[in-house]
C-alpha cells in the first residue's frame, strides 16, 4: 500500500495555519481560477454545438447589420466627400449670397447686398498675392437643343478666364477650350459634358461631336469642347453641363446677375492667407456697407459649406438607420441571456459541487460571464467578417468605392462583447449566488 | 509498494495562538460546536433543526454521526461543512470561528479545511478523474504543475494512479467514490466528511470503501460519517446519535 503520506493536515503539529506554498500561490489565483473558467467555457459551448450555433447567429447577425450600415455610410461619406471636393480644398468663393440659405430672413439680408461684379475679380486677382488662379462664373438652367433633340435643365456656366475650368477641377476630353481672345469677344461656342452627346447626339463619341451646333436660349452654339466625366451625386449629374465664355453668357442673359469670384491657392496651407487678403480686399471695396448690420457685404465659403450641409442632413439619418441595425444586437443579446439562464439551470449540481469544494461567488461569476463574453466575441467576430461581405455586395451593386475601416472592426467586436457581458450578468450573477446546499440536491 | 506520497504541507506559518472562547471552547478541539440552533423559516412558522447542540472532536477521531431523516443530521452535517452558518451558537473548526463567516470565508474554509465525499459522488462528468481531483487545488490557487503532481499522488493513494485519465462514466461506482475521497483529500484538509459515503454502492465495495476509511483514519486523519446505516456507523469509534434536533446519545465504541 503506498498511503503512508495521505494525511489530513491536522497532522501537521500547529494544525491551524495556512502553508506557506498556499499563501505564497495566493498571487496564483486569478489566473489559475481564470483559466479554469476560461476552459470550461470552451468545454460547455463545445458540448451543446447548436445551442452555441444559435446563440451565435443571434450575435453574428446584430452585428453584421451594424458593421454593413457603418461601411456603407462610410462608403457614401468618403464618396461624397471626394467628390464635392473635386474643385479641390484648394478653392474657395466670393459670392453676393451664400450657396445655403437657411431662412426667410436671410434671403432678404443676402439680397440686400450689393452685386458681385467683373471689377471684384479684377481687384481680387490683381491685389491678392497668395492667390493662385482667380476666376469668375455665374450659372443658369437651360434647355438645349439639337434638331429635334431636347435636352432639359442643363447647367450654362458661363466663366472666364480659361483657368476655371482648372479652378473647377475639369479637363477636356476631346477638342479644346476657347482661346482668350474668343472668350473676349463672347462668340457662340461651348464646352459641353459627356452627358450632352448621350441626351442629344445619341451617344455618338466625342470627336464626332466636335463642332457641331447646340440651341442655347435659342441660339446657336458651336460645340468646341467635350468635358471628361466627373460621375453624378445623389442622382445628380455632373456632366450635364455646358460652359461658355462668360462675356457670352452676359449677352445671353444681361450683366445684371451677381457673379461668383473662385480663387484657388496652390496648396492648402495657403488658403487661410489667401482668405484673410481677399476679405480685406472685399471690405475695402464694399466700404460702409459691412460696417451696418454686422455683415461683411459678402459670403466667402470653402467647398467645406456643401459637406457641412451633407453632414447636417444626414447625420440623424444615419444614427436611426444604426439604431434601428443596434436593435438586432440588443435581440441578440437577449438570445444570450436566455441561453445562460438555461445553461446555469442546467449546470445547478456542477455548480454545487464547485462551490462545495471552495469556488468562490465570483468564481463562478467569471466562469459564466467568460462563457458568455466567450460566444458574443466569436459573434462579433464572425459578425463584423458577414457584415464585411454584405457591404461589400451592397456596394458592388450599387457601385461607390467600399471604406472598411479596422476601427469598425474593433467596434464590432468590442460592442458584441459589451453585449456579453451586460447579457451575461446576470444569469452568472444567479449562478454566483446560488446556495451550495440546494444547488447539490439539483438533479 | 511505490513510495507515492502527497506532497506534505510546507512548515507553518506562525500564527497567533488561538484565543481562548469567552464561552469556553476547547481550544484543543478540531471541531467545537457550542449550543448550536439552526432555525427555518417555513411560511409564518420557525422550524428548529437543530436546538442547541454542543459537542467537541478532537484530531484524528474516527465518528459517525447517525439519525433517522427529518432529525437534523443533515443539518448538522452541512454547518459542519461549512455549507452553512448556523442560526445560533458558536462553531469553532481548526481555531477559527466559522460561525461568523461570510460566503466567500466559508468557500475558503471548505477549500483549506474540508474534504467532502458525498453519497453520489458529485464528480464532474466531463472531466478526467484528474482534473476531478485538482479541482480544490485549483480554487485554492495552487499552480499548475504542482496541483497535477498533488493530483496524481492523491489518485494513487486510493489505487487508482492507472485511471488518471478516465472520465467518471468510464470508472465503477467503487472507482468514482475514491476519486471523490482523492479529490476530498488532495487539499489536506482538517476533517474528512462524508455523507451516506456508501449509500449507492453494493455491499463489496462499500465495505471495500469503509477499508480505506479506516485506512486512512490510521494514517491521522480526522473523518466524519453521515450515515443512517448502523453498519456504517459501527465502523467508526464514536457514535453521535441525533434526534428531532438534539444530540440523543454521544458514545464511545471502541
Amino acid at each position: 500500500m503506498s498511503a503512508d503520506k495521505l494525511r489530513s493536515r491536522d497532522d501537521d503539529p500547529s494544525g491551524r495555519a495556512l502553508s506557506p506554498v498556499r499563501k505564497r500561490s495566493l498571487a496564483f489565483f486569478r489566473v489559475t481560477a481564470l483559466w479554469e473558467a476560461f476552459l470550461v467555457a470552451l468545454g460547455s459551448l463545445r458540448q451543446n454545438k447548436l445551442r452555441t450555433a444559435l446563440t451565435l447567429v443571434g450575435i453574428v447577425v446584430g452585428v453584421a447589420a451594424v458593421i454593413a450600415v457603418v461601411t456603407i455610410i462610410q462608403g457614401l461619406d468618403n464618396k461624397v466627400a471626394t467628390t464635392f471636393s473635386s474643385q479641390g480644398s484648394t478653392v474657395f468663393s466670393i459670392s453676393k449670397r451664400p450657396q445655403i440659405i437657411r431662412s426667410r430672413e436671410e434671403f432678404i439680408k443676402f439680397n440686400k447686398r450689393k452685386d458681385v461684379r467683373h471689377e471684384d475679380a479684377d481687384a481680387v486677382a490683381r491685389l491678392c498675392s497668395a492667390c493662385w488662379r482667380v476666376g469668375e462664373a455665374a450659372n443658369a438652367r437651360e434647355t438645349l437643343k439639337h434638331g429635334d433633340q431636347k435636352f432639359e435643365n442643363v447647367n450654362i456656366r458661363g466663366v472666364s478666364p480659361t483657368t476655371m475650368f482648372d479652378i473647377d477641377g475639369r479637363a477636356v476630353d476631346a477638342g479644346r477650350v476657347w482661346t482668350d481672345s474668343e472668350g473676349i469677344s463672347g462668340r457662340e461656342i461651348c464646352v459641353v459634358g459627356p452627358d450632352v452627346l448621350t441626351n442629344l447626339f445619341g451617344g455618338a463619341s466625342a470627336d464626332r461631336v466636335i463642332g457641331q451646333e447646340v440651341r442655347i436660349a435659342g441660339r446657336p452654339f458651336q460645340i468646341i469642347g467635350v468635358l471628361e466625366p466627373l460621375g453624378s451625386i445623389f442622382g445628380a449629374s455632373r456632366d450635364s453641363v455646358a460652359y461658355i465664355p462668360y462675356a457670352t453668357y452676359q449677352k445671353v442673359y444681361g450683366a445684371r446677375d451677381s457673379i461668383v469670384i473662385f480663387i484657388q491657392v496652390p496648396a492648402a496651407q495657403q488658403l487661410e492667407v489667401a482668405e484673410d487678403q481677399v476679405r480685406t480686399i472685399m471690405r475695402n471695396r464694399r466700404g460702409g456697407a459691412f460696417s451696418q448690420e454686422d455683415d461683411e457685404g459678402f459670403s466667402l465659403e470653402t467647398q467645406d459649406v456643401f459637406l457641412d450641409l451633407y453632414g447636417k442632413a444626414t447625420s440623424n439619418i444615419y444614427l436611426v438607420t444604426i439604431g434601428v441595425a443596434a436593435i438586432s444586437l440588443v435581440v441578440g443579446g437577449i438570445v444570450v441571456m436566455n441561453i445562460m439562464l438555461v445553461s446555469v439551470t442546467e449546470r445547478t449540481k456542477e455548480i454545487g459541487i464547485r462551490k462545495a469544494i471552495g469556488a468562490r461567488r465570483k468564481d463562478i461569476l467569471t466562469q459564466f460571464l467568460i462563457e458568455a463574453v466567450m460566444v458574443t466575441a466569436i459573434g462579433g467576430a464572425i459578425g463584423v467578417l458577414t457584415g464585411f461581405g454584405l457591404a461589400y455586395l451592397i456596394a458592388a451593386l450599387i457601385g461607390f468605392p467600399l471604406l472598411m475601416s479596422v476601427g469598425s472592426a474593433i467596434l464590432g467586436v468590442g460592442v458584441s462583447s459589451v453585449v456579453g457581458i451586460v447579457s451575461g450578468l446576470w444569469p452568472a450573477w444567479r449562478a454566483a449566488r446560488l446556495d451550495p446546499i440546494e444547488a447539490l440536491r439539483a438533479e | 509498494m511505490s513510495d507515492v506520497t502527497l506532497a506534505t504541507p510546507p512548515a507553518p506559518d506562525v500564527l497567533p495562538a488561538p484565543t481562548q472562547s469567552t464561552r469556553g471552547h476547547d481550544v484543543n478541539s478540531l471541531i467545537s460546536m457550542r449550543d448550536i440552533w439552526k432555525t427555518y423559516q417555513m411560511g409564518s412558522e420557525e422550524v428548529h433543526a437543530l436546538h442547541g447542540v454542543s459537542f467537541d472532536i478532537p484530531k484524528g477521531e474516527y465518528i459517525a454521526i447517525i439519525g433517522p431523516s427529518g432529525s437534523g443530521k443533515s443539518t448538522l452535517m452541512n454547518l459542519i461543512g461549512c455549507l452553512d452558518t448556523p442560526s445560533q451558537g458558536e462553531y469553532w473548526l481548526n481555531a477559527k470561528n466559522v460561525s461568523e463567516m461570510d460566503d466567500d470565508e466559508l468557500a475558503r474554509i471548505r477549500n483549506q479545511e474540508v474534504g467532502f465525499v458525498f453519497q453520489t459522488f458529485n464528480l464532474l462528468a466531463r472531466a478526467t478523474a484528474l482534473h476531478n481531483v485538482e479541482l480544490p487545488l485549483i480554487y485554492g490557487g495552487v499552480g499548475s504543475a504542482q496541483r497535477h503532481e498533488m493530483a496524481k499522488q492523491a489518485l494513487a493513494a486510493v489505487d487508482l494512479a492507472d485511471r488518471v485519465t478516465h472520465r467518471p462514466n468510464e470508472l465503477s461506482g467503487g472507482q468514482r467514490q475514491r476519486v471523490a475521497i482523492a479529490r476530498a483529500l488532495v487539499n489536506h484538509p482538517s476533517i474528512l466528511l462524508a455523507d451516506e459515503p456508501t449509500g449507492a454502492l453494493d455491499t463489496h465495495t462499500s465495505m471495500e470503501i469503509m477499508d480505506l476509511f479506516e485506512r486512512l483514519h490510521g494514517e491521522g486523519n480526522t473523518i466524519i460519517v453521515v450515515t443512517h446505516e448502523p453498519d456504517i456507523a459501527a465502523r467508526a469509534h464514536r457514535v453521535i446519535s441525533i434526534r428531532d434536533g438534539l444530540i440523543e446519545k454521544d458514545e464511545k465504541i471502541r
